[in-house]
């Protein structure tokens, strides 16, 4: 029974890396077809434009994070010797990563769209660059508070 | 704290001196031209300078010769290097001579008869081509294509092209009805194409059969160019003879256009921004108004300036009057943002927002302090601190005559550095953990924990706490700040009701938790209890006050209670304070244990782990030096200005030396 707990960490850790990363992909790449759009008129707008593509690239690097958590902490990195971890601590560890996988996901892509939006809009108002930027940086919000959630609550797993 | 006063300036100024004020005002940057109004009707007009048409048509000129040369254009300092301020220096008495050794005129025309020249090699030469492609399909046509374009006395040629599956049947049909006098050829292709290309000779008479014949079938007429005489063969070789003539001319073409372009293309660059600083000034006096012998300029001077407008107008004295006075009610004036040196390079997030109007508070050494703190809890790490100190310091110091802005943006980043490395020293955190997670750097962990007050990985909950207490610190400076400015413009009503009772009712708020979470003594809860009462009553008597009737007054006043849960969003959007900075740190220990995994690969573990290292790290501190701006910016913009602040104004943009490419030195003489 005790390989199920680390399994389902495991799982919770898969999960948190794969969608928050499947999020970001979708996201990234909404932006990215926007911003290759507004190159075609002005290449010179790279800088900016890679910029906010990058935005919604953090959920991502979030999900990777709680799965680097959640594995540390059951053991399976960083040769510290075996853990125990019981079915139940192991299904704490994969709720615990919920928040960033499912929060990751959905609002890497809304941020995504956003971005694409604020694209278009150093497009015609360069000058506005400060304002682009942080439309999206509003949808992220809800990411970092996911993220939050997911440590606090690998924090409070005791094992 | 408010922006600085700006006072409105009348000059009139005679004739014959209105060039020499000009000059003198542009020197000083401090005098933004408005235009200036005909409401008087006093027979004044605007004046035209008589230098602008030629100025004009100057810049018409260089603005061709720029388009036209700069392709051909190899700069010697990268344009990285020019957009940081390397640029050529020149004086005004410099600018001068350099217009009257230069014929713009001449030169234009030259470059324009090249233009020309290649705009004919090149469709000529794309006409070869065509003509080649078309005659390359027709090899093994044994008669010379005179016969087809012009025919002979009593023949006529037809060349065409037809579908490939309809080809033999047309044949047939010609040649029996054209018999021994005409002649049928179809050009064979291969058999996957889906055409064919055919011709058909004829002797005159025969003209309406032959085109009733092809009228039945899909046969198409292509005209080949007149000029085409002898066999297929010849005729290729020919186009490949004239296709070399003409590509050898237009090398040379480019050849000399680029030796030009290398010869001109700076002095046109500094002609350029010489005349467009004399187009900004004879502009500004358009906008004026005249009469016979005076000219009547208007615009805005910055109170602090006065002076060295005065100082540098002095020589003028006896032929020019200036009147000062302050914005009326329906003037707009810009605002001129003036701050100390060390909030200056946090203008720039102001800027971003949006500058504020005139007579509103000036945010930027408001949100400094706080943008320095966050930034620093955001990022979080000393070792990428340290790299973003270096970075930049290497800019400026590389870099010294870097554009304003540039420099104040730098000068951020390098205090933003700063920050970090002070967060990341009090909480243990280097490059992630490398110190901890590598034995080379054993020597330097006693060095690295003195400082330690708190880690985050280990007591997360207590730096959430210190968060949020920042940011209940910031939105009560924030209603602080909208308090005092309510007292300012003496609107009373708005200082105490709605930003006192909110102040009033979240202090109260705070103290009754404080109570209920046994942080404060008991005793002090009558007090809590007391100022949420208080807060909560002015804000139900005064927030329905725009509302008529008893019932409604109090109904609104109720419900502005529920404001209470945006202030609750607004302290828990700085929970992200918390989460980025665990976030730098956690990446930078997650890069240090691949690494330290890699490490152990015999052999080339070592190699591995470097590049690890080096590639993670610098990826980590882009990534999160990009998360940390904006989210600092965004708790600024989002929860601090929107208790106090609109923005929205202009920016004070003066009369001045504003050029592309390179420096013109004022001239103080002038």
């Amino acid at each position: 029974m005790e390989l199920l707990g680390i399994m389902l960490a495991i799982l919770g850790a898969a999960m948190a890396a794969g969608w928050a990363g499947a999020g970001s992909a979708i996201g990234v790449g909404i932006a990215g077809e926007s911003g290759a759009g507004v190159m075609t008129e002005d290449p010179g707008k790279f800088g900016l434009v890679l910029l906010l593509q990058a935005l919604p690239g953090t959920q991502g690097i979030y999900g990777l994070l709680i799965a680097f958590f959640a594995i540390l902490k059951v053991g399976l990195l960083g040769g510290g010797g075996e853990i125990s971890v019981s079915v139940w601590q192991g299904l704490g560890i994969f709720f615990a990563c919920l928040p960033i996988a499912i929060g990751g996901y959905f609002s890497a892509i809304a941020q995504g769209k956003t971005s694409a939006a604020c694209i278009q809009m150093i497009a015609k108002r360069p000058e506005e660059t400060g304002k682009a930027v942080i439309l999206p940086a509003m949808v992220e919000t809800y990411a970092v508070l996911s993220l939050l959630m997911s440590i606090i609550l690998l924090n409070g797993i005791k094992l | 704290m408010a922006v600085t006063s700006i006072k409105k300036a009348e000059f009139y100024i005679h004739k014959a001196d209105v060039d020499g004020v000009l000059a003198a005002l542009q020197n000083t940057g401090s005098y933004e031209v408005m235009p200036f109004s005909e409401e008087n009707g006093d027979g004044a007009s605007h004046p035209v300078h008589p230098g602008l048409p030629k100025v004009e048509s100057d810049l018409g000129e260089a603005r061709f010769l720029l388009r036209f040369l700069e392709p051909h254009f190899k700069d010697d300092i990268s344009s990285l290097a020019r957009t940081m301020g390397d640029r050529t220096q020149i004086t005004l008495p410099e600018a001068r001579k350099l217009e009257s050794s230069t014929d713009i005129k001449d030169l234009a025309e030259r470059m324009r008869l090249f233009e020309r020249r290649l705009m004919e090699i090149r469709s000529e030469l794309s006409l070869l081509e065509s003509t080649e492609t078309l005659l390359s399909g027709m090899k093994g046509f044994p008669y010379p294509l005179e016969m087809l374009t012009t025919g002979t006395e009593r023949i006529r040629g037809l060349f065409g092209s037809l579908d490939a599956d309809q080809a033999e049947e047309w044949r047939r049909e010609a040649e029996g009805a054209l018999g021994s006098m005409g002649e049928v050829y179809v050009i064979g292709g291969t058999e996957k194409d889906k055409e064919v290309r055919a011709a058909l000779f004829y002797e005159e008479s025969f003209a309406q059969k032959a085109s009733e014949i092809n009228g039945r079938y899909s046969f198409s007429r292509i005209d080949l160019p007149s000029s085409l005489r002898g066999t297929v063969e010849e005729e290729l070789a020919r186009g490949a003879e004239r296709k070399n003539i003409l590509s050898a001319e237009e090398e040379s073409i480019l050849s000399k256009i680029k030796g030009e372009a290398q010869r001109w293309v700076p002095t046109i660059h500094a002609l350029s921004d010489y005349w467009n600083v004399l187009r900004d000034r004879y502009l500004s006096l358009s906008s004026g108004g005249a009469t016979e012998q005076v000219v009547m300029l208007r615009g805005w001077i910055p109170e602090s300036k006065i002076p060295e407008v005065r100082t540098a107008l002095k020589s003028f004295d006896d032929s020019t009057a200036l009147y000062l006075s302050d914005p009326e009610e329906d003037d707009t004036p810009p605002s001129y943002m003036q701050n100390p040196s060390w909030a200056r390079p946090y203008e720039n997030l102001t800027r971003l927002y949006g500058a504020p109007k005139y007579g509103e508070i000036d945010p930027t050494p408001l949100l400094a302090p706080f943008f320095f703190v966050f930034f620093g809890m955001c990022l979080g790490d000393a070792g990428y601190g340290l790299l973003m100190i270096g970075f930049f310091t290497l800019f400026l110091r590389k870099y010294k005559r870097m554009p304003g802005t540039f420099r104040q943006f730098f000068k951020l980043f390098v205090l933003s550095g700063i920050s970090a490395v002070v967060v990341g020293a009090l909480t243990g955190s280097w490059f992630g953990d490398i110190i901890d997670a590598f034995e080379i750097f054993a020597f330097l962990r006693p060095l690295k924990n003195a400082p330690v007050v708190l880690n985050p990985m280990e007591n997360p909950m207590v730096f959430l706490a210190i968060s949020l207490a920042l940011g209940v610190v910031q939105l009560l400076f924030g209603l602080g700040i909208a308090f005092y400015d309510g007292l300012r413009k003496r609107n009373y009503m708005e200082a105490f009701a709605d930003t006192g009772g909110w102040i009033v009712f979240l202090v109260g708020l705070l103290f009754w938790g404080g109570v209920a979470a046994n942080f404060l003594p008991p005793e002090t809860s009558a007090l809590a209890k007391t100022l949420t009462i208080l807060g909560a009553v002015v804000l139900i008597v005064t927030q329905g006050r725009e509302k008529t009737g008893i019932l409604s007054k109090f109904i609104s006043g109720l419900l502005s209670l529920y404001g209470v849960t945006s202030y609750l969003g607004d302290v828990l959007s700085y929970s992200r304070l918390l989460a980025l900075g665990l976030a730098t740190s956690a990446v930078g220990v997650i890069i240090n244990m691949l690494a330290g995994l890699a490490g152990g690969v015999p052999y080339v573990g070592w190699l591995i782990a470097i590049v690890l290292l080096i590639g993670g790290h610098l990826f980590s501190v882009a990534v999160n030096v990009l998360g940390a701006f904006v989210h600092s910016l965004r708790l600024q913009y989002v929860e601090f200005f929107s208790k106090f602040y609109t923005g929205g104004g202009r920016v004070f943009s003066p009369l001045t030396y504003k050029t592309n490419y390179v420096d013109i030195i004022k001239d103080p003489a002038e």
